[in-house]
């Protein structure tokens, strides 16, 4: 449904997408993952024609989004939460797309409810709060019932109850057979909701898979307490843990908690806490993004 | 290309901005009409010719219809407005298009708005001063028919300019120095001993005198037909120039 094969970008001297590949399938919900300046907005603009690629190929449902009969209505997109004349309604602003997108003004009413705004609907865009325009952002992309979803940082400004909104509604369109590609940086919220991720950094994929997939193989971390704290860190330091500390406590890396009370039990040293951390997508993301950079 | 033009058109109708300036346009030519009539001998203002002069004040309307043809363009850069307009009509070409024909028919609904503002207030204020309204249908028709040519591609000129510069205040004041401080200048030099040409004649306001002249012959000016064309070919190249920029520009 989304392909992007070999896509080459660069501004000047700066490589800003450097022979990125990856693939988003329908019914699937897909995490853009990659540091500040990895190249997503570059992908996302590129998929949506916004930005001309150098090199490669970027297709939704197999075409250029330019080349699509009716692209507004086949694949909806909301890249910021700044795209709108503060002078105009909510309601107007989502006519004048519906009208250029061909999109049914029918719609207008439907969206404006679905994403909870029907009450401000006649206020000008002017007058709202981030989390409002980002649902109006939202509202512009279900418009024309698209297929296909393209999100930019789509939490960004909502409210906890917006963002859990957010994620069951993802969830509901994926359920639909819609291809979802969202981009966040809010990992511990991308966990939730997403079936796989596709991580980039310096415009290079780094990995693409599901969570569960991407965990495994990487080791958890033990949280563990001692009032000998000192004389722990040294003996797992010599058995050849790496060890941090976090806040009075200390943090094992690839360490199981029976390694770790099993050194603790034969120094003697006394243990208040041992807490296996489980593997989170955030870790990941932060081991294959620094492994880039090594 | 025909959903974009109704959008546009819908964009421009359903902010604030269309609506002062037809405010800022009735009130000048209604603060020019009555200084001009209270402030004139009679004998200055009977007959057709005269009053005709005054009916040719709503020609000031094309300055107007040039803001709003810049507006119709930049506000889209200015508030980020350019990133779903292009979603929903992916074709830059088209909304090149859509925008000088949008420019175009709103400068048309402006000014015209303005002229007949400008024929009413005539027909109210020369009969209170005690001045007959002496305007003939003919030839009244074929001033205003006049303005409204300049100004439908002034609208069009002004959204090709505002694509070409995308900053608002900078096309606005870009524009307006050329047309009242440049264009002179330049005009000036080339009309010098030094140079002697008369191709100050081809520039945007030159050939907007020529389609607004009234028939007596000014050898500075070229004809109303090659005033059409001389401004029409303005509007052109600035349309081109814009679907050109807009076409290679990345939005981001």
């Amino acid at each position: 449904m989304i392909a992007v094969e070999d896509l080459c970008k660069h501004y000047g001297k700066t490589l800003a997408v450097d022979g990125l590949s990856f693939t988003v399938e329908p019914g699937h919900v897909v995490g853009f993952l990659g540091p500040n300046g990895a190249g997503k907005t570059t992908t996302l603009r590129i998929l949506l024609g916004l930005v001309h690629a150098n090199a490669g190929r970027a297709t939704i449902l197999g075409k250029n989004y330019a080349q699509l009969e009716r692209p507004f209505c086949q694949v909806g997109a909301v890249l910021e939460a700044s795209g709108f004349h503060p002078g105009r309604k909510a309601r107007n602003h989502l006519r004048v797309l519906a009208r250029a997108g061909r999109a049914p003004e029918k719609r207008v009413d439907e969206v404006l409810a679905t994403v909870g705004l029907e009450g401000a609907a006649k206020k000008r865009v002017g007058g709202y709060s981030l989390g409002m325009r980002q649902r109006l952002a939202l509202a512009s992309a279900l418009l024309g019932d698209p297929e296909v979803l393209i999100l930019d940082e789509p939490a960004n400004g909502l409210d906890p109850e917006g963002i859990r909104w957010l994620r069951d509604f993802l969830r509901s369109l994926a359920a639909e057979g819609r291809a979802v590609l969202v981009s966040s940086h809010v990992l511990s919220e991308v966990e939730q909701t997403v079936d796989e991720v596709v991580i980039i950094n310096k415009g290079k994929l780094v990995a693409q898979g599901k969570i569960e997939e991407l965990k495994r193989g990487r080791d958890g971390r033990v949280r563990v307490a001692s009032p000998q704290a000192k004389a722990l860190e040294e003996k797992l330091a010599k058995a050849g843990f790496a060890v941090s500390e976090d806040g009075e406590a200390l943090l094992v890396a690839g360490a199981t908690s029976a390694e770790v009370g099993e050194i603790a039990a034969k120094s003697s040293l006394v243990l208040h806490e041992l807490t296996p951390l489980a593997t989170q997508l955030e870790d990941v993301f932060l081991d294959l993004t620094s492994e880039e950079k090594k | 290309m025909i959903a974009a033009l109704f959008s546009e058109w819908l964009k421009l109708r359903t902010t604030r901005t269309i609506f002062w300036l037809v405010v800022a346009l009735s009130a000048l030519m209604t603060l020019i009409v009555v200084a001009g009539v209270i402030g004139s001998q009679k004998h200055s203002i009977s007959g057709a010719k005269n009053q005709l002069d005054m009916l040719g004040i709503g020609s000031l309307g094309i300055f107007i219809a040039l803001i709003m043809g810049l507006i119709v363009s930049t506000g889209e850069f200015r508030h980020g407005t350019i990133t779903p307009t292009l979603l929903a009509t992916p074709s830059r070409t088209s909304i090149v298009i859509a925008k000088a024909l949008a420019g175009m028919f709103f400068a048309v609904a402006l000014v015209g708005l303005a002229e007949a503002l400008v024929a009413l207030e005539l027909a109210i204020a020369l009969p209170a001063k005690g001045v007959d309204f002496a305007i003939q249908a003919g030839p009244a028709a074929g001033l205003i028919g006049r303005v409204l040519v300049a100004a439908a591609l002034w609208g069009a000129l002004g959204s090709g300019i505002g694509i070409v510069i995308k900053n608002q205040i900078g096309a606005v004041v870009g524009s307006f120095a050329w047309l009242f401080i440049a264009e002179g200048l330049i005009n000036a030099i080339l009309h010098s001993h030094a140079i002697n040409s008369n191709a100050g004649r081809f520039f945007p306001f030159q050939a907007t005198g020529a389609i607004l002249n009234s028939g007596t012959r000014d050898p500075q000016l070229l004809s109303r037909a090659g005033g059409i064309a001389a401004l029409g070919g303005w509007m052109l190249l600035f349309t081109i120039a814009a679907g050109v920029l807009l076409s290679r520009r990345d939005v981001s």
